[in-house]
């Protein structure tokens, strides 16, 4: 019904290493990266990147966009909240798409953000499956 | 006789005969369960696809579909719907009646408004409807307490809300009506026309624990937004009995989202009791 996170790897607590699986359409919200550096690699298929700017302090108008591509497959990407916020989205409605994500160090929280207001809300971040075991929550 | 899925996608099909007629005859008819016709050219749905009772997925993404016809509610075994992608303005009522519809995608289309009927999709645990031409959803739009997940960014939806809907006060019907329950003024049956009977029956108490007041077009639901990382609630809306009640209602929501009110807080407080009042018009 929406994209899974599926942990691969946790490298004894100093990375996160997960495999991101979109059907057709699907997309994340706008989000930060909680001080980690990110690496996404495409697998499969293909996946736009939006970049946005931090918003204002007082969030309060739409986020601006700072520039938006689309990462073929084998294309690798990397973010942190120095080089600014982004969303990511399978945009195909034909073919579903695959990615590679490394974090260091490892995170479960962040913000995401409403691009009409700029408002930001902390979430925690679940897995669908860690090391090929279904994770229920 | 026995084909249980066909997947077509990324062809041209879309010209007349692309589908044979007889498609939805026995035995396909009856077996075929999953139909995948994304990325080709069709321009309304095949008709002849339409006597396949037992279809429980169907994707029609990245056509060039401009509308559904009604008769998508022959497809009764309908679990999964995928319409993504195509250039449809508006939904047909019909499509209410299917009574297995799990999951419906929408997005990317040119659609305008969600008619309430929708609301009767009890099995509906996942809305897409993301970069449309939504200006509101329709307060039925609550009713479907099976919704999981839904994904609106991208449709002028939000701060219209904030904007149009400020001053809004209660009709004089909603007015009598809190007076009488609040007032406990006796009524038969009798002595009132049908219509206002059940209007009354309505009813429902502010959820502020400090107000007595009731209210008759209100509710107080969550919903997930898929645009969300994780497992993420946003109030679709609050709608309150009165202005008074703006920010003790607030709280009745931050069991499950501390996190948003104290967004709600950092507003300057008139946007903060706009939100609050965010309607379904």
């Amino acid at each position: 019904f929406r994209y899974t996170r599926n942990l691969v790897d946790n490298g004894n607590g100093k990375f996160n290493l997960m495999i991101l699986c979109w059907g057709e359409g699907h997309g994340s919200s706008i989000h930060d990266h909680t001080d980690s550096h990110c690496f996404m690699k495409i697998l499969q298929g293909n996946l736009k990147e939006t970049l946005f700017e931090w918003p204002e302090k007082k969030g309060n108008g739409e986020m601006a966009k700072k520039s938006e591509r689309v990462l073929r497959e084998n294309q690798c990407a990397y973010i942190n909240d120095s080089i600014g916020l982004h969303r990511v989205e399978n945009i195909s409605h034909t073919e579903s798409a695959v990615s590679l994500h490394l974090y260091s160090p490892p995170f479960d929280s962040c913000n995401t953000f409403d691009q009409r207001t700029g408002h930001k809300h902390k979430v925690k971040m679940t897995f669908y499956s860690q090391f090929g075991e279904r994770t229920l929550c | 006789p026995r084909l249980h899925t066909l997947l077509a996608k990324n062809n041209r099909l879309g010209g007349p005969g692309s589908l044979p007629k007889g498609l939805g005859q026995a035995p396909l008819g009856r077996s075929l369960r999953v139909l995948n016709l994304s990325g080709n050219r069709f321009a309304e749905v095949p008709p002849a696809l339409l006597g396949l009772r037992g279809l429980q997925s169907l994707s029609l993404g990245g056509n060039r579909l401009h509308g559904i016809p009604p008769d998508i509610q022959e497809l009764r075994s309908l679990e999964f719907l995928y319409l993504g992608g195509n250039f449809i303005t508006s939904i047909p009522p019909e499509l209410a009646n299917l009574p297995s519809l799990n999951y419906l995608v929408l997005c990317d289309n040119k659609i305008q408004s969600i008619p309430p009927q929708l609301a009767q999709l009890h099995s509906l645990r996942s809305l897409s409807l993301h970069n449309n031409l939504l200006t509101y959803l329709p307060r039925e739009i609550i009713n479907l307490v099976h919704l999981e997940e839904l994904s609106l960014r991208g449709n002028p939806l939000v701060v219209r809300f904030v904007r149009d809907l400020t001053y809004n006060p209660p009709s004089l019907q909603e007015l009598a009506g809190r007076t009488i329950k609040t007032r406990n003024v006796p009524y038969a049956p009798s002595d009132l026309p049908e219509n206002l009977v059940r209007y009354l029956s309505l009813a429902s108490n502010c959820p502020n624990p400090k107000c007595g007041g009731v209210y008759f077009d209100s509710c107080v639901r969550q919903i997930k937004f898929v645009d969300f990382c994780g497992k993420y609630r946003l109030p679709l809306m609050h709608y309150l009995c009165s202005p008074e009640c703006s920010s003790p209602c607030s709280s009745a929501s931050q069991s499950s989202t501390s996190q948003s009110e104290s967004d709600s807080e950092d507003e300057a407080s008139v946007a903060a009791r706009r939100m609050q009042k965010v309607l379904l018009g």
